[in-house]
């Protein structure tokens, strides 16, 4: 190790040589070469940590440029990562810096992560980041997180201990991803550049702290960051009382696909269901609407009162919902979702009583 | 009594931090409902309330001077 680089971090009064060694050490993997990713692979470099993954399968365009500092005009075209582990590597030779060129999937995750101690988030999308929080779980992997909105950007660090053994993961804030739109990217909201260069770099402080063991890092607590009006927040997170549901969990993927919280079946599939022992049938319809169904083997809970129902608990392991065309159905089966995740299966009828009309009529 | 609203990303357009007058609301679900009726976009948007910069993870007390944030989801890189 080429000391006279590190110089004024050894010197630093409780960092040192010591600090140094464990920053050689470390391996961290930074998913999303992008505006958050850029700033924060940047400082890790420099500092010297010493194994540095970069997964990215993005090509670098024009209007990226403005925040993703790692890349410049004659790069448009190139891979990130690519372009990015070149770049570290001439500004500070001596971490290892690996590329992993590919979009993260449930596919690839596990052996993507498996060398790493430390995992960045620095995607731009929820369907990622909720898949990059459960596998920091399911693996034991520290996480530090960071995203941004408008103006405005959040930091935490997921998955690690706090001093009285507690862990917390994005899923203790925000059980269930938002609906695709809910919630604009930076695409559709646009982004001034220095923000995630702002979050990516504060990222990467909280990552030397984790590695080298000073200061408070910001575990079990979330800080929100406002650009314009300079001011910080930070919330204290604890666990949330029921089970995290966790991406990947469910025994079989294709019936539940990542980030569902509900299957939407048709009538035939009700009725296997109906044939389980572990099922109840809800009717999620007010009391007033027609055709009536038989209470014996339709439970009877109607929406303006779901809330109520949802203080009781269900013993059945299927919960199947159902109203007149399969859309309070699917709000019901989300609440019941936000309720027990993973740890039942929830299904709505898909296009509900009007749809399956014959059925309901004839029975 | 009178608490605090502090909000973040999308939820500060339609809410803006300001103090408010409540009456007749004790718990973090009850402010909840009431959020959701004064400011009905909140109603369709997944959104978490902290306490006194504390996770409100059950239901618990609210009292005058008390402090609300109201954070959602932000994804972007």
């Amino acid at each position: 190790m080429d000391t006279e680089r590190y110089q004024r971090q050894l010197i630093l009064s409780g960092f040192g040589p010591e600090a140094q060694q464990l920053l050689l050490q470390a391996k961290v993997l930074v998913i999303g070469a992008g505006g958050l990713g850029c700033p924060a692979l940047q400082y890790l470099a420099a500092a010297g940590v010493g194994y540095i993954g970069i997964a990215d399968n993005d090509t670098i365009e024009l209007s990226n440029l403005h925040r993703q500092v790692l890349f410049g005009t004659a790069n448009i075209g190139s891979k990130k990562a690519s372009v990015a582990a070149k770049r570290l590597q001439e500004m500070n030779p001596d971490p290892q810096y690996r590329i992993h060129l590919l979009r993260i999937s449930t596919q690839n995750i596990a052996e993507v992560f498996r060398d790493y101690d430390i995992i960045f988030d620095g995607t731009d999308n929820f369907d990622s980041r909720y898949l990059i929080n459960d596998t920091c779980v399911r693996l034991h992997k520290s996480l530090v997180f960071a995203a941004v909105s408008g103006f405005e950007g959040q930091l935490a660090i997921f998955n690690v201990p706090d001093a009285d053994g507690r862990k917390t993961n994005y899923r203790d804030i925000f059980p269930v991803p938002p609906a695709h739109g809910e919630i604009p990217n930076c695409a559709e909201n646009g982004i001034l550049g220095v923000l995630p260069g702002i979050m990516g770099t504060m990222a990467a402080g909280e990552i030397i702290k984790l590695i080298t063991g000073i200061g408070k890092p910001l575990i079990n607590k979330l800080l929100h960051y406002n650009l314009l009006s300079q001011e910080q927040y930070e919330m204290n997170i604890s666990p949330s009382k029921y089970d995290t549901p966790l991406v990947m969990e469910a025994s079989d993927p294709d019936t539940m696909p990542l980030n569902h919280s509900y299957i939407e079946i048709d009538v035939e599939r009700m009725l296997s269901l109906s044939e389980e022992e572990s099922t109840i049938i809800i009717d999620v319809r007010e009391k007033h609407e027609f055709p009536r169904l038989d209470t014996e083997t339709y439970k009877q809970v109607p929406m303006s009162a779901f809330d109520n129902f949802l203080s009781s608990e269900i013993t059945q392991n299927n919960i199947v919902l159902l109203c007149q065309h399969g859309v309070r159905s699917v709000a019901a089966a989300e609440a019941l979702y936000q309720k027990y995740g993973h740890t039942k299966t929830m299904y709505s009828l898909k296009g509900g009583i009007a749809k399956w009309r014959k059925h309901f009529l004839t029975t | 009594m009178e608490i605090e609203l502090i909000s973040f990303g999308r939820i500060s357009e339609f809410i803006p931090n300001q103090k408010i007058q409540i009456n007749g609301i004790e718990t973090t679900s009850g402010l909840q409902n009431y959020l959701e009726k004064t400011f009905p976009q909140l109603a369709g948007m997944k959104y978490k309330l902290a306490l006194n910069k504390n996770l409100v993870q059950q239901e618990s007390e609210i009292r005058n001077g008390d402090s609300i944030a109201i954070m959602p989801p932000f994804s972007g890189g």
